[in-house]
């Protein structure tokens, strides 16, 4: 896979993404069932995350952005949608170890942020997001 | 990542070579990993950045856990008339821990606004090493902590080549080449993770493979040659060339002629290469 995921996948955001900037709507019951097609079960507690603004793209004078999930039990992830990556137990699990899924919630929560442009904005500075990056700093509300 | 092995090998090539280590365009072979004994690893690291600093005028990241005392390899029998002032373009990194090499890492963007250009090649010495240190115990996943150095190596070289590309008129990339050891001796205790677990989860975030492989004759190794594949996983391509050692100590480098092959099926890959690669 690399850092890129099936074509189906890749193209089913893009269609996400065609569709928000049309319409500006969440996406209709075909798409969502898309979703759950492709990315399996986690496909509609991703989009409860993106409903509840759960994402946040931090964003440092450097440059460098980075997404961070609030989950619900109120730890934050640091998910690279650069290359599909996410710190939590069931991205290890599902994904990594066993295969079974592309994504978790998380992960798949920012790729759909990025997709329709809904996320909380936030700024740090570069060596708070170097601590971001590294894994240093997580937060629980 | 090919491009500057394809360098090293066209260099450091034992004769006239006339093929070139190319993939199809549209996969990206900006990250490379390198599989094979710590030793030759090393060298064909050391050979890459240099090649990278004198010949393309790169600027070299090398993060290693070991000082360079003495390598295998004498850089001057491979490179004759190297001058320590070309060296200037690779900056060595001693990192002893994981976690220091993922801050060290984790801050790269934080040189990105000086005026002096990033570094175009990022340099790993036995990721294995890192992680085989920062084990946390048998009830711990493991996994987690190789995906997250490797993502993060991916996305640091994707923001570095926007940098190199917004300074230089759309040009400029940053590789990424990490090596790793997949079978160390004594690390195969019930707690270890299977390498191919370990390999698998690489080859998500480090899209091509070099793998150096000793040639045994008659049963023996230490004959000083390697067979070099180099590999896609998506789609599936291998090319292979022939690596010797010389008396000298340098290294020298053939292709194999229609040694350029798609990936013969074998069922348990196959399978989960298709599964990476969305087919059916």
């Amino acid at each position: 896979m690399g850092s890129s995921l099936p074509s189906v996948a890749e193209q089913l955001l893009k269609d996400l993404q065609r569709t928000y900037l049309e319409t500006k709507q969440i996406p209709d019951d075909l798409l969502i069932a898309k979703l759950r097609f492709v990315f399996g079960p986690c496909a509609l507690q991703a989009l409860d995350l993106v409903d509840q603004r759960s994402v946040t793209c931090v964003s440092s004078p450097s440059g460098r952005d980075a997404f961070q999930v609030l989950g619900g039990s109120g730890r934050l992830y640091t998910c690279f949608t650069s290359c599909h990556y996410c710190p939590c137990p069931a991205f290890s699990f599902s994904v990594l170890r066993r295969n079974e899924s592309l994504m978790c919630k998380h992960l798949l929560a920012a790729c759909l942020s990025q997709a329709m442009g809904l996320w909380q904005q936030e700024q740090v500075s570069d060596q708070q997001m170097t601590h971001i990056l590294s894994g240093q700093t997580e937060a629980s509300t | 990542m090919a491009d500057i092995l394809g360098v090293v090998f066209r260099r450091f090539a034992s004769g006239n070579v006339t093929s070139d280590v190319m993939f199809p365009s549209h996969v990206e072979g900006n990250t490379l990993l390198l599989l094979g004994d710590v030793n030759i690893s090393r060298s064909v690291l050391f050979l890459a950045a240099v090649t990278a600093a004198t010949d393309l005028g790169l600027k070299v990241l090398f993060f290693t856990q070991t000082p360079f005392q003495s390598l295998p390899v004498s850089l001057r029998a491979s490179i004759p008339g190297l001058k320590l002032e070309s060296l200037k373009n690779v900056k060595f990194v001693y990192v002893k821990s994981l976690e220091d090499l993922r801050e060290d890492i984790a801050s790269l963007h934080e040189l990105a606004s000086e005026a002096a250009s990033p570094s175009s090649l990022i340099i790993v010495d036995s990721l294995d090493h890192y992680l085989h240190g920062s084990r946390v115990g048998p009830l711990q996943d493991d996994l987690s902590p190789v995906a997250h150095v490797a993502a993060l190596l991916h996305d640091t070289a994707a923001f570095l080549t926007q940098i190199l590309q917004s300074r230089a008129d759309g040009q400029g990339l940053c590789r990424v080449m990490v090596s790793f050891q997949s079978e160390r001796e004594g690390s195969r205790d019930s707690e270890a993770l299977a390498p191919e677990l370990l390999l698998s989860v690489l080859d998500r975030y480090l899209q091509v493979r070099c793998t150096l492989e000793e040639v045994k004759r008659d049963g023996e190794v230490g004959q000083n040659e390697w067979q070099v594949y180099l590999s896609v996983v998506c789609p599936s391509q291998v090319q292979q060339w022939h690596m010797v050692l010389q008396t000298g100590g340098a290294l020298e480098f053939s292709p194999v002629i229609g040694g350029e092959q798609q990936i013969l099926d074998q069922p348990d890959e196959s399978k989960q290469e298709n599964e990476r690669c969305g087919d059916g």
